[in-house]
């Protein structure tokens, strides 16, 4: 009973194929035992026991941060789970495609009994590659399910031909340049590299390589900001290259990255980190960081879910490697300069 | 003497019925008494646990959708939601009457009239529910408020005590005179029923998982800080306006449960750590009745002559311990 019991969450709309990926890690022969939180419009085949049903109950808390907000319905389920003979080897939550994985993660961090027996290993986005151009044109949920997760499974690649899965990962990449994407056809990624992750792990923070698309500053994606933000909704018969593109930034949501090749003074880092989590923490999804500390020869590092913010210092800095200071806020309207100067205000 | 069992299981609740029989309601669907009769209540896990009205035996709650009442001789179904969890029991010897949640719904059953049944919704899943001391009242704690439901009476509006976040746990005074609730944040809500004035009793360094009254009422004390928690609740403003004393405090430790004598002025707290304790509050002398650590304790009950005390785990050990004459 002392490890802890990783939490797998799925995310993704409805029919992008999470039903199939819950099925297969439900029948396959894989000798664990998993027990599987599904929510209220689940449709999950199989008669098992382990299938719990949850009601997506989203609880503010009363400490006063805004953002601050946990799944009391995992708390209550989580803890009912906890009571059961033998254990699990591990836990998948499903959401429904209308959840913000916001609240979902936040609890693994606020909750004093789930933190003590269960771990969040990774929000898993399972993403349909036909249909995610329209879903990212309608649903800010389907945005914020993409940047919020840990590694994305692109269902559904036979639907679609090589350029539109170009395209397709490239709006991805937009929203989230960290995130593993597994292609796959009728759910069919291997289980082990889907559970086991260690998304939220810090001694799993070994590099942080962002696969930035960059659109350039001028570039579309940038200039229609603000215009897009109004009236967005008329746009469907464009192409969808075009299309998902303009509604992702319509979103206001996407990833960016900062480096310092200068060693940074752990305390003007801590002190501006925390500042920008207080003050922009509702519209930060995710942050990682791996940082390079003046006269420490271990690296620092961090990662947040909104205002949570977790660091600690992890293995040293490899031989040979370039010690360089990295981090990556995914977020909606961030401004980049402003990070970018306080980043760099924090060298030592 | 003490009675030490393994019983490989989450122990969900102990309680001491009439004859002053230990139970235990374990996570594998078992009720434990303590001469040794195991019964099967629930296929799967036991999510919650109180006396039957009668005082015989244990009622319990399961992730199988199911209510029932074992005694030694055996397990009756009471009541079942086919498909839900039945995350919490309550039940009044004083009415007869038995409440149980099964996620947003209340139910309510007579043990004295099989075809009695009520059903009161609620908005959000209910965490926990408590009879007022005549068990005519059942006040439930949700989201944001605690409703107060007339037990027997079909068609009604309940009356609400708003207070903002999740309400994890309740209890009424003994004298019906306030309502304790246990919230997410750490910190108990109070309210004096007649005017509905607000208690904010805080300070926890966790979750009140559990909390008890005794010497008539004139004092409550909690689990959640790493001494039992004793709030003083004489006079007609209870713990308005007054400090709540620790005892027992032990940095390395938190206690998880507390259990007291409701007419005699002894409590009893289980750690974090698997050790439990006893003590008179009069002279605050406290004896640890069980030493060795283990698994945090889940489960506390002690007897009325407080002479003895039932503990369970959460990786099922379980026990029966004598309290040492003072």
């Amino acid at each position: 009973m002392t490890d802890k019991t990783p939490v797998t969450v799925l995310t993704g709309y409805l029919g992008a194929g999470k039903t199939t990926l819950l099925n297969r890690i439900l029948s396959e022969d894989h000798g664990k035992r998993y027990a599987v939180i599904v929510n209220e419009f689940g449709e999950v085949g199989i008669d098992n026991d382990l299938i719990v049903g949850a009601d997506e109950e989203v609880f503010e808390m009363n400490n006063g941060c805004v953002c601050c907000t946990v799944r009391g319905d995992l708390i209550r389920v989580l803890s009912g789970l906890m009571k059961r003979k033998g254990g699990f080897d591990a836990i998948i939550v499903e959401t429904t495609g209308l959840a913000d994985p916001g609240p979902v993660a936040q609890t693994f961090f606020v909750d004093e009994d789930v933190r003590a027996r269960t771990q969040l290993d990774s929000v898993t986005t399972v993403v349909d590659a036909k249909h995610l151009p329209l879903r990212l044109a309608d649903s800010r949920e389907a945005v914020e399910q993409i940047a919020f997760a840990d590694q994305i499974i692109l269902n559904k690649t036979d639907l679609v031909t090589p350029a539109e899965l170009a395209a397709v990962e490239a709006s991805i990449r937009r929203l989230n340049p960290l995130a593993p994407i597994h292609r796959a056809q009728r759910s069919n990624v291997p289980l082990d590299a889907i559970l086991g992750r260690g998304g939220f792990d810090l001694a799993r923070i070994t590099e942080l390589e962002p696969e930035f698309l960059n659109p350039a500053h001028g570039e579309a994606g940038h200039v229609h900001d603000e215009d897009c933000e109004h009236d967005h909704h008329d746009h469907h018969e464009h192409n969808h290259g075009h299309d998902h593109q303009d509604h992702a930034a319509a979103a206001g949501i996407r990833g960016i990255s900062l480096t310092l090749d200068k060693p940074i003074n752990a305390n003007k880092v801590t002190t501006w980190l925390n500042e920008v989590l207080q003050a922009q923490g509702p519209d930060i999804l995710r942050a990682k960081g791996i940082l390079d500390v003046a006269g420490e020869d271990r690296r620092l590092v961090f990662q947040a879910v909104h205002m949570i913010l977790e660091g600690d210092f992890q293995g040293e800095w490899r031989e040979g490697s370039v010690r360089q200071s990295r981090l990556v806020f995914i977020g909606r309207n961030l401004d980049e300069a402003a990070l970018r100067e306080g980043f760099e205000a924090c060298a030592a | 003497m003490a009675m030490i069992s393994e019983f490989e299981a989450f122990v969900t609740a102990a309680a001491f019925d009439r004859a002053q029989r230990a139970c235990f309601a374990l996570g594998d669907g078992t009720v434990r008494f303590e001469g040794g009769e195991s019964v099967q209540a629930h296929d799967g896990a036991i999510l919650s646990a109180c006396l039957h009205p009668s005082g015989d035996g244990m009622l319990t709650g399961g992730d199988d959708g199911r209510v029932v009442w074992s005694r030694p001789s055996g397990a009756e179904q009471i009541a079942e939601v086919k498909g839900r969890w039945i995350d919490v029991v309550a039940a009044s010897a004083q009415s007869g009457l038995i409440a149980f949640a099964a996620g947003r719904d209340l139910h309510m059953r007579d043990v004295a009239d099989a075809g009695f049944t009520r059903l009161f919704p609620h908005e959000r899943s209910i965490a926990d529910v408590a009879f007022d001391p005549k068990g005519r009242r059942v006040a439930a704690a949700t989201y944001n408020c605690l409703r107060l439901w007339y037990a027997r009476i079909a068609e009604q509006k309940p009356a609400v005590l708003n207070w903002a976040g999740s309400h994890i746990g309740a209890a009424w005074s003994p004298d019906g005179k306030f309502l304790i609730s246990s919230m997410q944040e750490n910190q108990l809500h109070g309210w004096r029923v007649s005017d509905e004035k607000n208690m904010r009793m805080g300070g926890y360094p966790a979750k009140v998982r559990s909390l008890a009254f005794c010497s008539k009422g004139q004092l409550m004390v909690t689990s959640g800080a790493n001494g039992l928690v004793i709030w003083p609740f004489g006079g007609s403003t209870g713990p308005m306006g007054k400090e709540a004393a620790e005892i027992g405090f032990d940095e390395s430790a938190l206690v998880t449960r507390a259990a007291a004598t409701p007419g005699a002025t002894w409590a009893a707290a289980g750690l974090d750590d698997g050790r439990v304790w006893v003590c008179d509050l009069t002279g605050r002398r406290i004896d640890t009745v069980k030493a060795e650590k283990g698994a945090a304790i889940s489960a506390l009950a002690i007897t009325a002559d407080h002479r003895r005390l039932a503990w369970g785990d959460e990786a099922g050990g379980a026990g029966v311990v004598e309290v040492p004459e003072a």
